[in-house]
């Protein structure tokens, strides 16, 4: 399934080269920004250059990975509208698995090698050692998961209630505002953003671990609200599947 | 017959698409408030990202807080005004041979989706007032009122060519389907989601960067889009700029529409219809 959609847009070379270059220009820019903003003010929310570059980087990491894998969650209110997610439902395959993993985004793909290797190369200024290099990844594979589990929830709402897969662009603004530190917002904010969007969880607490600013306690909750939120969506995607009704077929 | 239908009966249908558009914006309603709901995030990204750098009641770039908040709040009419389109569907309408419905109609296109935009900017505008209120009641930031006629007549000609600008160049970027329709997202993601977001003020005002930087842009049709209406509003351009920057605008129309003509005209010559 994944071999078939990259093939159909590799063919498209053109496109892949203009969101190539769409990323790394919108990458120059955000660095070119918070380069003269930084050299003005000294530091943003205590946050050095560096330290403020990678956090856009680990927000980019997390945010073009979930993109890459989970693309098809982008195409799936059509399935249930038309019916087609009968099909689907017929398969000796996981619908889960199908609808959410079957159409694996290349042009998020190219983009991974260019943010991965910024993102190592702007680590390297944070000087962090072996833990925090293996934290790091650990908890950014965490930052998946919860990912994984908010595109279920996404899903399963789109089976229940039709209208509501605008609900994986509300996530997906509300993942934006991790481009930059989430010292920047107020108390209330700060509060929405660590409960109910975990950015805090996903975003912050890697960046902070590599900054060797280890917090064990965040470190714990951050896995314990990985692995919740993910059998929590797992169930309600069980749930929500008792309720298709089939139907537009 | 009314009186505008008996003065003006060739724009009479491009005045009825306005309710047309309406009634379409209410029939998505649920699309209409996700799309205001994710303008309410940009605005905080940028209200707190800024809020957080001017804590310490200390100036930057040439700004106090009071300015920059005003900015900031600025932004969330402004881009309802200038950013807010629907010409983006241009692109998809002649990549699927869509545009076949418009040729065969006694309608100009490029003013058919003008009044759409026209409309539905007007939309958007009147629902970012109440949430700049809401926002202004919940985040209480100092506000700076513009009081100077000369200031506001130079804000709102600058709005008129900030949004016929970038109609313009949503229209353009629409065009690309005529050779390559699977591009269509791709120029748009560069032109609108990309280099549109950084280099119109959006999220940050352009002359923090340094003056040579900002000396380059004030020559593409970028800045006018944003940047110079708040910065107007701010009075923090004089006349001899308001005009500097009204004639740059102006002749970046002439230049655009030029152009649109040419690419529209070519494009007519290669279109097939295809997905018909």
């Amino acid at each position: 399934m994944t071999k078939n959609s990259f093939l159909s847009v590799l063919s498209q070379k053109k496109v892949l080269a203009l969101f190539l270059v769409g990323k790394i220009v919108r990458f120059l820019f955000f660095y070119l920004f918070v380069y003269y903003l930084i050299r003005e003010t000294g530091s943003l929310a205590g946050y050095n250059f560096h330290q403020t570059i990678f956090i856009f980087l680990t927000f980019n990491l997390v945010d073009i990975l979930a993109q890459f894998l989970f693309r098809d969650v982008y195409r799936f209110r059509p399935k249930i509208i038309s019916g087609e997610f009968d099909l689907t439902l017929l398969k000796p395959q996981s619908a889960l698995f199908r609808s959410m993993m079957s159409g694996a985004d290349v042009i998020d793909f190219v983009t991974l090698p260019f943010i991965f290797s910024l993102t190592i190369y702007f680590a390297l200024f944070l000087d962090p050692g072996v833990l925090e290099v293996v934290l790091y990844t650990a908890l950014v594979v965490n930052s998946l998961f919860i990912a994984s589990a908010f595109h279920i929830l996404v899903m399963a709402l789109g089976i229940i209630i039709l209208e509501v897969d605008y609900l994986i662009w509300i996530y997906r603004d509300a993942l934006n505002l991790g481009r930059f530190p989430i010292e920047i917002f107020g108390r209330n904010m700060r509060a929405f953003l660590t409960y109910l969007v975990p950015l805090f969880t996903m975003i912050t607490v890697p960046s902070r671990v590599m900054m060797g600013v280890i917090d064990f306690g965040a470190v714990a909750v951050s896995f314990f609200a990985g692995v919740i939120l993910f059998f929590l969506s797992l169930r309600f995607w069980r749930v929500a599947l008792k309720r298709y009704t089939s139907a537009s077929s | 017959m009314r009186l505008w239908v008996k003065f003006f009966p060739r724009m009479h249908k491009y005045f009825k698409l306005y309710s047309v558009a309406l009634r379409q914006e209410f029939a998505y309603r649920a699309n209409f408030l996700t799309s205001r709901l994710r303008n309410l995030f940009q605005i905080f990204l940028v209200f707190y990202l800024w809020s957080s750098v001017f804590s310490q009641e200390q100036d930057f770039f040439g700004y106090d807080r009071a300015r920059i908040l005003t900015y900031v709040f600025g932004i969330l009419i402004v881009r309802s005004l200038v950013l807010t389109t629907r010409a983006t569907e241009v692109a998809g309408e002649i990549a699927r041979g869509d545009l076949t419905n418009y040729l065969v109609k006694p309608i100009n296109y490029f003013y058919y989706w003008f009044n759409r935009d026209i409309a539905v900017k007007f939309l958007h505008l009147f629902f970012s007032f109440f949430e700049f209120l809401a926002l202004f009641y919940i985040l209480r930031p100092p506000f700076f009122i513009q009081t100077e006629p000369v200031a506001i007549i130079g804000f709102l000609l600058s709005l008129i060519i900030g949004i016929v600008l970038f109609y313009m160049i949503v229209f353009i970027a629409g065009l690309v389907p005529f050779w390559a329709p699977e591009a269509s997202w791709g120029v748009q993601f560069v032109l609108i989601f990309v280099v549109t977001e950084f280099l119109s003020g959006a999220l940050f005002p352009l002359d923090i960067l340094p003056r040579q930087i900002m000396d380059i842009l004030s020559f593409t049709p970028f800045p006018y889009l944003l940047f110079y209406p708040i910065k107007i509003y701010l009075g923090q351009i004089g006349l001899f700029g308001i005009l500097k920057g009204a004639f740059v605008g102006f002749l970046w129309i002439l230049i655009l529409n030029f152009f649109m003509k040419k690419v529209w005209a070519a494009g007519i010559r290669v279109y097939r219809a295809e997905g018909r």
